[in-house]
């Protein structure tokens, strides 16, 4: 059905080309189940372009308030994903978790400054830690969608393994993988599981803080044990099935396998780097940039083994 | 594109003197650190010199990079390679011999953008240049080294892991030495780094050997290659504080 909303919508996207691009993220919700809506990030590495809008980011309407699973990469990103959630709900804003430290899920923050954000203990600490270089950077990457962003620490730290909230009990899971302190969130209710940065689907993922891509895989594996209807991954389409586990678990085992093979053979970085990728990752986007920072990640630690 | 424009460049040194080519990198700094580095002596830039690096740095404190003058091989009195944007241009002279490849791996810090370039002197008098560019967030060389807040390095300075890599053609020998290589611009912390390597062989005779700078990353891993992986090699090293380390390969 066509609503009148987007029936506007559209003819505004026709005169479109005519005007100019309008200085915004155009955040479009996508309502995945029940109460339930996710806004994708594209597919790309942070760039002027796409002001940082790499992420996804979701909310869950349930009776009693609004949760809210991170914030994007900026304020002004942070602000529009509140008009989208006030475009959705009258309901408030009940809580705002951010699910690890990296900029494009919390630096939003300050958009929700006046509710309850909270984050792992770790993930608290490592914001606290490395947050300011990590704006510092996204300024330099994104530039001016980033106007007057600044770090907002996480107000508390989660210390329960369970939240319900109206008839909705979400399930709080600490994971490692990525960064070492990485929140998925489950709901029950709608058997919807928040994964984070666990899992990337058709994006590459990222490796500059993961304790290692052993730690990663097993984890992969644990969340095969969640009866999950809807995965959302940190970065890339939502799905109904596995597929992305499947391809996050053959994509961190390549990773694994051509780094161990690198350094038994004694390759140096630079030779590493120009590795093919292997075909079977064709659909997957960026792999060759991230390969190269994952080189830089983790090659040293491979080598030390083969010494 | 640029690889034909670098063959365009080349067929025009073979006509034209070589003061006639421009920078391919299109570097400020060409001409002050040409003269610096290689004096006035006749140049050319050669893309048959190669200077591998990422084409951006992750990590401005180790940035990988193979300086490859194989091409040369036999030809070469020495190889000096810098990066014109940093704070310390001079990363490394390196003198080889006929029983080790002319190519070395290892990582090196860079402030913010540059060109890195390896100028290689043929037997000749001639210079030939190559290099590539790298881009770069900034801040290797004045960020603290790690050493700075563990002292782990105090108590193992100097130790050195190696292997021999078995290659198609003669061995592989790589080398990590634990070093802080401080450069010196960061506050309070003196420059402390690994000014000379060499490799030696059975009977402590010098092969090849290798002047560094401080932009040469903390804890160098070094890698380069041997044509006949049968001899024994060890590797020396001596830094800027006089300490001195050998070990068998």
């Amino acid at each position: 059905m066509i609503s009148k909303k987007t029936l506007v919508a559209s003819l505004l996207f026709i005169a479109g080309p005519v005007l100019a691009a309008p200085f915004s993220y155009d955040l479009k919700p996508q309502k995945i189940t029940d109460n339930t809506w996710v806004l994708q990030g594209k597919l790309e590495d942070f760039s002027n372009k796409n002001g940082g809008n790499i992420v996804n980011t979701g909310f869950v309407v349930t009776e009693e308030g609004v949760v809210v699973i991170d914030t994007g990469p900026s304020l002004k990103y942070g602000k529009e994903m509140r008009k989208v959630i006030e475009s959705v709900t009258d309901k408030p804003i009940k809580y705002v978790f951010n699910t690890h430290h990296h900029p494009d899920h919390f630096l939003g923050n300050q958009a929700f400054k006046d509710l309850e954000i909270l984050s792992l203990p770790k993930t608290q600490q490592q914001i606290k830690s490395d947050g300011n270089d990590f704006a510092e950077n996204m300024y330099s990457l994104v530039g001016d969608w980033m106007r007057s962003t600044e770090v907002f620490l996480p107000t508390k730290t989660l210390d329960i393994d369970h939240l319900d909230l109206g008839s909705h009990r979400f399930k709080f899971s600490a994971f490692t993988g990525h960064t070492g302190s990485d929140l998925v969130i489950y709901d029950e209710k709608t058997g919807v599981l928040f994964a984070s940065d666990i899992v990337f689907y058709q994006r590459a993922l990222t490796t500059p803080h993961t304790p290692g891509l052993g730690v990663w895989i097993d984890e992969i594996n644990q969340l095969k044990n969640y009866k999950y209807k809807y995965l959302v991954p940190g970065h890339g389409p939502v799905t109904m099935d596995d597929r992305p586990l499947e391809q996050m678990t053959s994509y961190l085992k390549w990773l694994d396998k051509t780094l161990t093979e690198s350094a038994k053979a004694g390759l140096s970085m630079t030779e590493v780097i120009k590795l093919p990728i292997s075909a079977e990752f064709d659909s997957i986007k960026l792999t060759k940039l991230e390969f190269i920072k994952t080189v830089a990640h983790l090659y040293p630690k491979y080598e030390d083994l083969y010494f | 594109m640029k690889r034909k424009l670098s063959a365009l460049v080349l067929s025009a040194v073979i006509s034209f003197p070589a003061y006639a080519v421009t920078d391919p990198l299109e570097s400020p700094l060409w001409d002050y650190l040409r003269e610096k580095f290689i004096g006035n002596d006749k140049y050319v830039f050669d893309d048959r010199i190669k200077v591998e690096l990422p084409s951006f740095a992750e990590d401005p404190t180790q940035v990988p990079m193979t300086i490859d003058a194989s091409a040369l091989s036999g030809d070469i009195e020495r190889i000096v390679s810098w990066a014109d944007l940093n704070p310390i241009q001079h990363i490394l002279t390196y003198y080889p011999h006929p029983e080790i490849v002319p190519r070395v791996s290892l990582r090196i810090k860079v402030q913010q953008s540059t060109a890195v370039r390896a100028a290689v002197l043929t037997k000749d008098g001639v210079w030939h240049v190559g290099g590539s560019y790298l881009e770069a967030a900034g801040g290797g060389c004045s960020t603290p080294s790690m050493a700075n807040a563990d002292p782990y390095w105090e108590s193992h300075l100097g130790e050195m892991k190696s292997r021999l890599f078995p290659r198609e053609e003669g061995g592989r020998y790589k080398f990590k030495v634990i070093h802080p290589m401080d450069t010196g611009l960061v506050d309070a912390i003196p420059e402390f780094y690994i000014e000379k390597i060499a490799v030696r062989d059975a009977e402590g005779e010098q092969l090849a050997h290798m002047e560094l700078s401080p932009p040469v990353s903390e804890n160098p891993v070094i890698s380069f290659d041997v044509r006949d992986a049968t001899k024994k090699h060890s590797v020396w090293l001596r830094d800027n504080g006089g300490n001195e380390f050998e070990q068998e390969l």
